[in-house]
């Protein structure tokens, strides 16, 4: 039986038949199913996911036509974390004229809210200046990252050290605590950046402290959109489902911990995002096949219940592209063009 | 990466209309075959060509609303972003600040 | 023999958190002559593995983690006590755990699951913190004769460190005498083999297997 190419979830390359690949599909959409209670793709989306994987060339590609919208995030980030030297403004240029973008974030390297809160109005004429010479949309990003709102950190107990060591209440108390002030934080500087004329403010990996995280951004999301009506709001999150950190906490009566992405995204438009971007982790000890089928299914489910446009995220490590620095083109194309002809969504 | 995922799926920013679908997407919320389509009314293109960059420069050209090779001239960053303003007929915030801080 | 019944009660009291429940089925089965080893072996460990299960699922939260934790060390105590021995059996059987994130990392909510999660299963767990250098983190390796060192990275830049961990430990002669994990976003199964450590963790329960696994073959 001829052997397919594949690689692992970190990118260690393998060779799989054709009865093993399908299986390796059958097992990544059944545990994601299992996982969210959502269903498994049909028998269509397996055979077109099977034909991706399968093809013999190295580059594999949507259908001219069904094209989605590519937005980056921390571009101006990553591209000083290769060693490239240019300045935030120049990065975006880039982006935009050379990368494909169709639209960019603006951040600032500490990429979290809280940090930002002390220089924001040096912040503010770079967006500004970034605007006058750029054509795309450009975000104004950070993290809500409520880990910083903890001790050595922030002010509040560490619900990290509390947990562990059964201080529950404690711990409650704390993560309760650090929503107010991330909400806060997040307002005001989200405030600011809209005012210097940012065309949208993007909440990236929320959730990456666990269900406070997920609520400050909600909580945020609401405010910034009562105070400017027009605002545009993307929540990028964190992982496949909510961290229950605290365990009990509500958004307008649903309780927020253990939600997967089909879930998530109803409580983002809810609180008035314009956009969501759901994830799935990449599994490395998986392959590439298992992943993609998994992440296709939560995605799968995501999009059909969304009211508002979404945008899977598929960088490193999430949307079963690799853990691996540099991702190779097989893995990461075959992964971008079966999530867009899958699954119903407006961006990646 | 990002260029993998640039070529394999993405509408090829200023290459193509994908600034313009996103700024439709961000400014009315419309899902992207909405704003595909809108776009492609508004800019007299078949949904279709609004990827094929041959077709869209000479569409981003004639129209004045920013290209990637820019010529001596033409509209460039802000100054584009008015003339999409206006052929997209959404509102751009950078744009209205502009107005106001400008006093025009 | 204990009867089924008992053996999936007492699981699930485990599983719900009902510390009254789970101290009550364990003195009971104890009075009426049953084995407490059984009673872990059958019930107990196979109930805070599920808990695991049902928290890397997204179905049970951290604070029932800790609590199904305190639930089982009053069962493991119990267990403990009643034996002919009178030695700590399941406590042994678990293991001596150092575990940290590496100097440069400030990132702690995945160790802190990965702790709470191991102490669920009994290990004797010493958790050093974060941004910790890898002096500190052998020095108390040695101090407490630790079976397992567990490091965790959030990020590429940081992750160096675990390798730095490796060869620290081979230069001070030392590699035999301790097991290794790591663990964290960008760690992967390849860069464990890379730096030879020996588990990777892909999660917190995949964690707690790994490190049982490593003791059963020590």
């Amino acid at each position: 039986m001829a052997k397919i190419f594949s690689r692992y979830g970190d990118g260690t390359p393998l060779e799989l038949d054709e009865k093993e690949l399908m299986e390796e599909l059958h097992a990544g959409t059944e545990d994601a199913a299992d996982r969210a209670k959502v269903s498994t793709l049909t028998d269509d989306d397996l055979k077109h996911l099977y034909e991706i994987l399968a093809s013999p060339y190295k580059f594999v590609s949507v259908e001219p036509g069904k094209e989605v919208l590519l937005t980056y995030d921390a571009g101006t980030l990553k591209i000083r974390r290769v060693g490239v030297n240019v300045d935030r403004i120049q990065a975006l240029q880039i982006y935009e004229k050379i990368m494909g973008a169709d639209t960019m974030e603006l951040c600032h390297v500490d990429y979290s809210y809280k940090p930002l809160k002390p220089i924001v109005t040096m912040e503010q004429p770079i967006l500004e200046q970034a605007l006058l010479s750029t054509h795309i949309p450009l975000f104004y990003g950070a993290m809500p990252n409520l880990g910083l709102y903890s001790q050595p950190d922030g002010p509040f107990p560490n619900p990290a050290e509390l947990l562990p060591n059964g201080k529950i209440k404690e711990a409650r108390e704390s993560l309760e605590q650090t929503v107010e002030e991330a909400v806060r934080d997040i307002v005001f500087a989200g405030s600011a950046m809209y005012e210097s004329g940012a065309d949208g403010i993007n909440l990236d990996s929320v959730g990456a402290a666990g269900d406070a995280d997920f609520l400050a951004s909600l909580m945020a999301t609401k405010k910034l959109k009562e105070k400017y009506p027009d605002i545009c709001i993307e929540i990028g999150m964190a992982g496949e489902f909510i961290l229950g950190m605290h365990g009990e906490l509500e958004f307008e009566g649903t309780r927020l911990a253990g939600l997967y992405a089909h879930d998530q995204v109803r409580l983002a438009a809810q609180a008035g995002a314009t956009i969501f971007g759901p994830v799935v982790n990449t599994n490395t000890t998986e392959t590439s096949a298992w992943n993609l089928a998994r992440a296709i299914t939560f995605m799968k489910a995501c999009g059909e219940v969304a009211e508002i446009p979404i945008h899977p995220n598929m960088g490193m490590g999430v949307g079963a592209v690799p853990v691996n620095d540099h991702p190779p083109i097989d893995s990461v194309s075959r992964a971008s063009a079966a999530m867009t002809s899958l699954v119903r969504l407006d961006g990646l | 990466m990002a260029i993998t995922h640039a070529h394999a799926s993405g509408m090829g920013g200023m290459r193509g209309a994908g600034d313009l679908v996103a700024r439709v997407q961000m400014s009315k919320g419309m899902r992207t075959w909405e704003a595909k389509q809108y776009v492609a009314d508004k800019l007299g293109v078949a949904v279709a060509e609004l990827t094929d960059p041959v077709i869209m420069t000479e569409v981003r050209e004639d129209m004045n609303i920013g290209q990637i090779t820019p010529l001596p001239g033409c509209a460039k960053g802000i100054e584009a972003k008015f003339n999409i303003q206006k052929a997209l007929d959404i509102q751009i915030n950078c744009v209205d600040r502009f107005r106001k801080r400008a006093a025009i | 023999m204990i009867s089924p019944e008992i053996i999936e009660e007492a699981k699930q009291m485990l599983v719900d958190q009902n510390k009254a429940k789970v101290e009550e089925i364990t003195k009971k089965v104890i009075a009426d002559g049953g084995d407490p080893l059984e009673l872990m072996n059958q019930a107990y460990i196979p109930g805070i593995n599920k808990v695991g299960d049902l928290f890397g699922r997204g179905e049970l939260f951290l604070p029932e983690l800790m609590q199904a934790a305190d639930v089982m060390k009053i069962a493991t105590d119990l267990v403990n006590d009643a034996l002919a021995t009178g030695s700590n059996v399941a406590a042994k059987k678990a293991g001596r755990v150092v575990i940290a994130t590496v100097k440069g990392d400030v990132h702690d909510i995945g160790k802190c699951i990965v702790v709470s999660l191991m102490k669920a299963n009994g290990f004797e767990v010493y958790d050093l913190g974060r941004d910790i250098d890898v002096d500190t983190i052998i020095q108390k390796a040695d101090e407490v004769n630790a079976d397992v060192i567990g490091t965790s990275a959030l990020l590429t830049t940081t992750m160096k460190e675990q390798k730095v961990l490796e060869e620290a430990l081979k230069s001070a002669g030392m590699r035999d005498r301790f097991l290794t994990m790591v663990g964290g976003a960008p760690v992967t199964p390849r860069w464990a083999a890379r730096i030879g450590a020996d588990a990777y963790a892909e999660d917190a329960q995949d964690g707690v297997n790994k490190v049982k696994e490593l003791i059963a073959q020590k």
